[in-house]
């Protein structure tokens, strides 16, 4: 993956923003590891919870605060690759500079034909004085990875390494 | 994945002592050789339970029991001898946790597999020895623990405290502990007391994508979080005298530290940097594999030689990585006790390395080959006389680290020539896990796993509290049956055993 232009915006916001929408996700069992499942009306709002989910259990959010904005934009080949990069980006957002732990996720660009996603992901610099510390995720990976969109209920199942 | 009948599925596998099973071909399509798992009578009934459970119809993929995880594995190109599970053996990405697979170099076809050394590269052991006993330490033991919590970075979003910059960290990776060296973190001696001395020269840093390189410099000196800790140990019991001797270790009572610790997410994002080429990379040099996460690479080709290169970048990482932790142990300690680390006589026993492909040479077939090994949560446990072994440990052996799980019992090994015949000198790692950790969190509860571990009279520092159920001593196998199975099967031999008097974990 190519080095990147981290682009964002300070807050405050427009108050819609600060709306944390229902939580859709929960986590599932998995031997060493842990599974996100993430639901909504559509696969963008799947996708955004996954996020979510993700960042809610490298740190507990209720002690995030929407203080900035950062975007990310990620491709893939398809709708699997797509999530992939899509969620490897998230982590590379907070294990790297900005260090960036996000309670909201908004994705703004849902492209399915060149397999591009732009989001927005709410949140602030990850602070060890402030921020509870969860668990670690080392990695994304496709190991029973997918995506239901046949249904009215969409939904997305991620393994993460951790 | 054809779903058998377990009773079918029965017909290929066959006891062939009393700790171990022989896998036969046809088990799973496309085999090339048998494969063996060790296992004592209890963790045979979880292996099998396992398998059980697999053959269920309706039961879909998330992950595939152990044994089946082996077989895919003995599908794979150009392997040589068995696919081998050790006692700790638990499901995992494509290769299972605890396999050990050996390919031979000079066949064209064979494959190196980024699955088949794990996530966390160079995931490994260290063992520090001390000239204290328990006495002097158990009255000091809280503000030890605190001491090296404080000065070694530990848990989710914490940031190495060695300074460190981009140059910095190109040489590290090139130099692995010859950097530490010639920064002075290390003494001279750590090297020959470490695989590879660590060092792995073929390293590239310019195989390395700068999204590792991002992730890993912020990193590098911390511990890690999950499965990872610093644990201050008194040496409980000593089988082998002799073997404990030419370690350093005297008596009963007296202390250690160990360190589990890895490549941090430099060496996850060059595995999944790698995965990403090499799946591409498949497609193009025809390879065929039972698992879509067994993605690999011909030796040979870029991609193989690349990631084995991006590889060794990363073990050298994680060398540097606790070689690092070792300089802020040892300042820690001195500091506690008004002395130098010289003074307190901490020498490395040795460090090794878990999670890692190395080219070695074996005999098979009674002809000596170069092979590519792949342990993935499986540690080497050369022989005595082997010459890749420092000269103090040439007649007993290599010393093999297993670490406990919190709280639990930690052992030391060494390797024997049954376990070079039969596993390529490789044994277990570890526990390896039995409950995951959703179910561990709901069954176990967080002050009840605290006030066990009080009640024991060990101290401890954890940064996540949500962790500590996950690794509750009740989620994992046990530790001491494992060791016990390795040491009853021949392939390797038990020398001290260790307990926990303080603990520190991400």
């Amino acid at each position: 993956m190519e080095d990147h232009e981290i682009d964002g915006e300070l807050g405050p916001f427009a108050p819609e923003v600060y709306d944390i929408p229902w939580k859709q996700y929960e986590y599932l069992d998995h031997t060493a590891d842990v599974q996100l499942h993430s639901w909504g009306d559509t696969v963008e709002e799947c996708f955004e919870q996954c996020a979510v989910a993700m960042f809610d259990y490298i740190s507990e959010l209720d002690k995030c605060d929407i203080l900035e904005m950062r975007r990310v934009s990620v491709e893939g080949h398809d709708m699997l690759s797509l999530l992939y990069n899509f969620l490897d980006e998230c982590l590379f957002m907070f294990n790297c500079e900005p260090f960036f732990l996000a309670k909201k996720v908004k994705i703004i660009e849902f492209d399915r034909t060149a397999w591009k996603i732009r989001a927005e992901l709410y949140g602030e610099e990850f602070d060890l004085e402030k921020h509870p510390q969860g668990t670690e995720v080392k990695a994304i990976t496709y190991s029973n990875m997918q995506v239901h969109e046949d249904k009215p209920q969409k939904e997305v199942f991620v393994i993460i390494d951790i | 994945m054809v779903v058998r009948e377990y009773s079918e599925e029965l017909q290929y596998l066959e006891r062939l002592t009393p700790h171990s099973w022989r896998i036969k071909k046809g088990f799973q399509p496309n085999m090339n050789v048998e494969c063996k798992f060790y296992v004592n009578q209890h963790l045979e009934e979880l292996m099998f339970e396992e398998l059980k459970n697999s053959c269920r119809p309706g039961t879909i993929g998330g992950f595939l029991p152990g044994m089946k995880q082996i077989a895919n594995v003995a599908a794979l190109p150009g392997i040589v001898g068995n696919s081998i599970g050790l006692p700790d053996v638990h499901s995992g990405y494509g290769f299972a946790i605890g396999n050990m697979a050996a390919f031979d170099i000079s066949n064209p076809d064979s494959i190196v597999s980024p699955g088949g050394v794990g996530f966390d590269i160079n995931c490994g052991v260290r063992l520090l020895r001390t000239n204290l006993m328990e006495k002097d330490v158990q009255q000091v033991k809280e503000s030890l623990a605190q001491s090296l919590f404080d000065h070694i970075p530990v848990g989710v979003g914490s940031k190495g405290i060695i300074p460190m910059n981009a140059k910095d960290l190109e040489e590290a990776l090139e130099m692995g502990v010859d950097w530490s060296l010639r920064e002075g973190y290390v003494w001279a001696e750590d090297k020959e007391h470490c695989e590879e001395y660590g060092r792995m020269l073929n390293a590239d840093p310019s195989k390395v994508s700068l999204r590792a390189k991002k992730r890993g410099l912020p990193q590098l000196g911390t511990l890690g979080a999950g499965n990872h800790y610093a644990e201050i140990q008194i040496v409980d019991e000593i089988f082998d005298k002799y073997a404990a001797t030419k370690m350093g270790i005297d008596c009963i009572g007296q202390v250690c530290v160990m360190i589990h610790s890895g490549s941090r997410g430099f060496g996850h994002q060059v595995a999944t940097d790698a995965l990403v080429e090499m799946e591409k990379a498949m497609a193009r040099d025809k390879i065929e594999t039972n698992d879509r996460q067994l993605a690999c690479a011909r030796i040979n080709s870029v991609e193989g030689q690349n990631y084995l290169n991006a590889m060794a970048a990363a073990a050298n990482f994680a060398w540097v990585n606790r070689s690092s932790m070792t300089f802020l142990t040892r300042q820690a300690f001195a500091k506690q006790f008004n002395s130098s680390p010289d003074d307190l006589d901490m020498h490395v026993i040795y460090d090794v390395s878990h999670n890692i492909a190395k080219i070695e040479e074996h005999i098979v077939d009674g002809k000596l080959k170069t092979l590519l090994v792949h342990r993935k949560g499986s540690t080497r446990a050369f022989p005595p006389y082997h010459p890749l072994i420092p000269v103090d440990y040439q007649l007993t052996g290599q010393p093999v680290l297993i670490g406990g799980t919190m709280g639990t019992c930690s052992y030391v090994l060494t390797g024997t020539h049954k376990g070079m015949q039969e596993t390529f000198g490789s044994t277990c790692h570890g526990a390896g896990r039995a409950l995951s950790r959703a179910k561990s969190r709901r069954n176990i509860g967080y002050q009840d796993v605290l006030d066990k571990l009080q009640q024991s009279g060990i101290a401890i520092r954890v940064a996540s509290p949500k962790l500590v159920m996950e690794e509750a001593p009740e989620s994992y196998k046990d530790v001491t049956e494992v060791v016990d199975t390795c040491h009853a099967a021949g392939i390797s031999k038990k020398a001290i055993k260790l307990r926990p008097i303080a603990v520190i974990k991400g």
